[in-house]
């Protein structure tokens, strides 16, 4: 491998463990990290803690900038990808500089989503997925006494017990996409809600946001499909998070919601992987593509990634059972197949 | 207030304005009501190709120095700012254009090349200003406004600043820049993410008045002129002091005064004599390879006793050397240089208020002591800006610093008298009943020829007494300290003293006891309260820029052991942190 370049673009739990996975096992490479956000690689799941005061913005991060330094890993953060060719094996960044690789892994993630009705009031709606989004939140919150939680994803209940923590008034908008990527059926709709009025949320279900407007710089005004109104100093948007893959368009991989690739997480073009939330993976048992989500997952394949890219062939190990927990309620997210 | 210094680069290929960018910033950041120091450094070579670098350390406080490592670097040519990279601090923050002409590449953009703690900030600058105005030729000041935008900067004193400097050019132009530094301001207020590390708000400086000017070095020499009357120049153009003549092209002609282009450095030396020698103020200003022509006719000004006042801005030498680069090597050459026991005074000022000061001073002790006044300075003295406080207005008695012959002496006069002070009375040709002789050749006390042995030890003994009298007009020694024995006394003349400041400063705060002696009259020099600053040191260290620690030549035997030189010929101003090396190292 000495001499040879290895690109990761994305630098999420998959990217940063396909990373130190080639650095290991290929200690003469050259790897290079290219995010498009600033910053370390952090944990997504610490970041309703941080804007409830529990930790610093020092804790949300696994590794920093320097410790890449550190591992000899190139990190070039604050550079967008804009094309890849994987035939010419080239990345074109934002700025038209063309970086030339041996082998590449499509780390990108998600970014989050937010349903085509509501794109117009996108500039009232916040969302949390990046440590720049959480330091919005935190610079808005002391100035705000309540809270508008809308669209419902399992970050969504994380962030209520944050603002819950620092006394907020939260009203949440209960809808059956509440767990997008999951569909919950009736009943556990209405345990949730019930268990998020004992903790003092005001659940607000069976309705439809119909206009956003901003009466004064500190408030938003939600208008409902019922009539209903609401004053609240912010809302939030929890739509989940949908492959940040807009780039790859004009590369020729086959893409659906994200980019396919085969159980060994190869796109096809050689030296090409694509990894974590941004891909869909093939599973010849169910001969359909599935998709991980979670922190754990994530993890595994990437490293799966940097190992088959350095010639291995590891199959993505699909974990039996991923449980999260929502409010108590314990929620099987693996196998989880629409997209 | 929270405490600010921050030092900003933009970097650029010659014609990217970058020099014209950087004088823009420095003076809105002034008008906003900062402190600030900038220097320019750019190639010898008139356009074409060459990097050009502006420097501007801005802070609460009176600058010293130049800071050594840059927190904000734009860059307006990915290749030229390279060589930046490595001097940028920890977290810095790049500006750069992220939307090139064409393709690049890899490595040959700057950001391939920033480390990870630096925040790099993409701004399309040729897209933007094309989108403003229609031309990319103001992308200069979109990233100035890209920059004004991201630190919370107000837009105002910018556009201030920006109507002033094109209003010559009309309306047109004027919104033109004024859109292209909206375009940039508008991009990083949108776009840019703010809460990256390394941008913060700038906090405004808000309800002072300030009555600051920016000046550079040049032009308060230049103005320094005016003020103590000038009334010609003579001079050859040559960098760095080729802008004082510009200045007073413009400025002298309009307060009655001539300046002319002479055709070498050895007829303008000759002609300011001549101007002096018929009671006119007037000047000449050069740079080492020209003192090295005029070293006869100042030698000349020496034994006739007629003033002079050269500005010599001294470049990297010998010879034509680096003529952009700064260095402090002319000392040799302006005390002792030319024929003869010529003993001239030298003064030197380290900053730029002391540039304007120094210079009106020169013209007073010129005429008093009648003799050529040689002040040093540096391309970095002449080049960099403060903004300083208005000068004040010069003291009346300062037009005149002639010693006249008394009206008694009528028809007995003696030009050259051997006086106790060693000045004699000076008629100027013309005052009736007081003719005299004027030459170059060893003469007697009314003028005529004279090589007796006797009359040269007198007539020696004379012009070297007015020198040594000399410096009770000219400015002493001023020790920076808390006084008492102290273990490191820096010594420093020149644009070198702020950084030795500013690095005795940052030894006292670690613990050291060390101080610092600023010289500005370097010959003659105030030997006794030299020698005392220097009984009271464990150490003496004298950095200079040159290789031969000329000013540790003259001084050092001052010293009971041997004195600390640290000389440097890099080209640079000295970095205030390799003093500090020097001070913790020989604390120890």
């Amino acid at each position: 491998m000495s001499g040879q370049h290895f690109l990761v673009i994305g630098n999420g739990p998959a990217g940063n463990e396909a990373a130190l996975t080639l650095r290991e096992k290929a200690p003469d490479a050259q790897v290079t990290i290219i995010s498009r956000n600033l910053g370390g690689s952090y944990c997504p799941h610490l970041i309703p803690d941080y804007i409830a005061g529990k930790i610093p913005e020092e804790c949300l991060f696994v590794v920093t900038p320097d410790a890449y330094t550190d591992k000899n890993i190139k990190f070039r953060h604050g550079q967008r990808v804009v094309d890849l060719d994987p035939m010419k094996k080239t990345v074109i960044l934002d700025h038209k500089e063309v970086i030339p690789f041996d082998g590449v892994i499509i780390a990108v993630g998600g970014k989050p989503r937010i349903p085509e009705y509501l794109r117009v009031f996108e500039d009232s709606l916040l969302t949390l997925k990046t440590v720049e989004d959480a330091r919005i939140w935190v610079s808005m919150l002391p100035e705000t006494d309540s809270v508008l939680l809308i669209g419902g994803d399992l970050t969504s209940f994380a962030v209520s017990k944050a603002l819950i923590h620092l006394g907020k008034k939260i009203y949440f908008m209960l809808t059956e996409h509440a767990f997008w990527p999951l569909r919950p059926d009736g009943a556990l709709l209405d345990e949730v809600s019930q268990r998020l009025a004992c903790r003092g949320v005001e659940v607000i279900s069976g309705k439809r946001l119909k206009s956003l407007t901003r009466p004064s710089g500190k408030c938003v005004a939600a208008r409902f499909d019922d009539g209903y109104e609401l004053e609240v100093g912010m809302i939030g948007a929890f739509y989940g998070l949908t492959p940040d893959i807009d780039f790859l368009r004009r590369s020729g991989f086959r893409m659906d919601r994200g980019v396919l690739v085969d159980e060994f997480l190869h796109t096809g073009f050689e030296g090409v992987y694509a990894t974590g939330d941004c891909a869909q993976i093939y599973h010849p048992d169910l001969r359909d593509y599935w998709v991980s989500i979670g922190h754990a997952n994530a993890v595994i394949l990437g490293r799966t990634a940097a190992n088959n890219l350095l010639g291995g062939e590891d199959q993505t190990a699909v974990v039996a059972e991923s449980i999260f927990e929502v409010e108590g309620i314990n929620v099987n997210t693996s196998w989880w197949m629409e997209f | 207030m929270p405490e600010v210094d921050l030092t900003i680069e933009i970097c650029g290929m010659s014609g990217d304005g970058t020099i014209a960018a950087g004088g823009l910033l420095n003076a809105a950041l002034s008008k906003a009501g900062f402190f600030l120091m900038a220097f320019d450094s750019y190639p010898a070579e008139i356009r074409g190709f060459g990097r050009c670098v502006t420097r501007s350390r801005v802070g609460m406080e009176e600058m010293l120095a130049l800071a050594s490592e840059t927190h904000v670097l734009i860059s307006l040519d990915d290749e030229q700012s390279l060589s930046r990279v490595p001097f940028l601090a920890k977290n810095a923050t790049v500006f750069f254009d992220n939307r090139p002409p064409s393709f690049v590449e890899e490595g040959r953009s700057i950001a391939a090349h920033v480390g990870p703690d630096v925040t790099l900030l993409g701004v399309p600058f040729r897209d933007l200003t094309a989108r403003a105005t229609g031309t990319t030729r103001g992308r200069n000041l979109t990233a100035l406004g890209a920059f004004a935008g991201a630190f919370d900067l107000p837009p105002g004193p910018f556009h201030e600043i920006i109507r002033k400097k094109f209003d010559p050019k009309g309306e047109k132009v004027v919104l033109a820049n004024i859109k292209s530094f909206d375009a940039g301001l508008q991009y990083a207020r949108e776009k840019l993410d703010r809460s990256a590390k390394g941008i913060f708000p700038v906090p405004q400086k808000t309800g002072e008045e300030t009555d600051r000017v920016l000046l550079s070095g040049n032009t308060a020499i230049a103005r320094g002129a005016l003020d103590a009357g000038l009334k010609l120049y003579f001079g050859y153009p040559i960098t760095p002091a080729t802008p004082i003549m510009e200045y007073l092209a413009k400025a002298l002609p309009e307060k009655g005064g001539r300046l002319l282009q002479m055709e070498d450095e050895i007829s303008s030396i000759g002609a300011v004599l001549g101007s002096f020698y018929a009671g006119g103020r007037a000047m000449t200003a050069t740079s080492g390879p020209g003192l090295s022509l005029m070293t006869e006719l100042i030698t000349h000004g020496v034994m006739a006793e007629i003033p002079a006042v050269i500005i010599d801005a001294q470049r990297g030498g010998p010879a034509t050397g680096l003529p952009t680069k700064t260095e402090q090597s002319d000392l040799h050459a302006a005390v002792f240089g030319g024929p003869g026991d010529s003993a001239r005074i030298v003064i030197a000022p380290t900053n730029v208020s002391e540039c304007y000061g120094y210079t009106v001073k020169s013209f007073q002790i010129a005429e008093k002591y009648q003799t050529p006044v040689i002040v040093l300075t540096d391309f970095f003295l002449d080049n960099r800006v403060e903004n300083v406080g208005m000068p004040r207005a010069v003291p009346e008695e300062i037009f005149d610093g002639n010693v006249y012959p008394d009206p008694s002496l009528k028809d007995r006069y003696r030009r050259f008298e051997r006086t106790e002070s060693g000045i004699s009375p000076r008629s100027i040709p013309g005052m009736e009943g007081f003719l005299f002789t004027t030459t170059g050749l060893e003469h007697s006390e009314i003028g005529v020829p004279d090589y007796a042995p006797q009359n040269h030890m007198l007539m020696s003994d004379k012009r070297h007494r007015k020198i040594t009298g000399a410096m009770a007009d000219l400015p002493a020694p001023r020790e920076f300290s808390k006084g008492g024995s102290l273990k490191v006394g820096v010594i420093a003349w020149g644009s070198t003293f702020g950084s030795a400041l500013e690095a005795v400063r940052k030894a006292e705060k670690k613990g050291i006891r060390a101080g610092a002696l600023k010289i500005t009259s370097i010959f003659p020099y105030h030997a006794d309260i030299i020698r005392e600053f220097m009984a009271r040191c464990g150490e003496i260290l004298i950095p200079e820029l040159n290789y031969e620690g000329q000013l540790a030549n003259l001084i050092g035997h001052l010293f009971r052991k041997e004195v600390q030189r640290l000389d440097r010929v890099t080209g640079e101003p000295f970095p205030a942190s390799i003093i500090l090396e020097k001070i913790e190292s020989l604390a120890k």
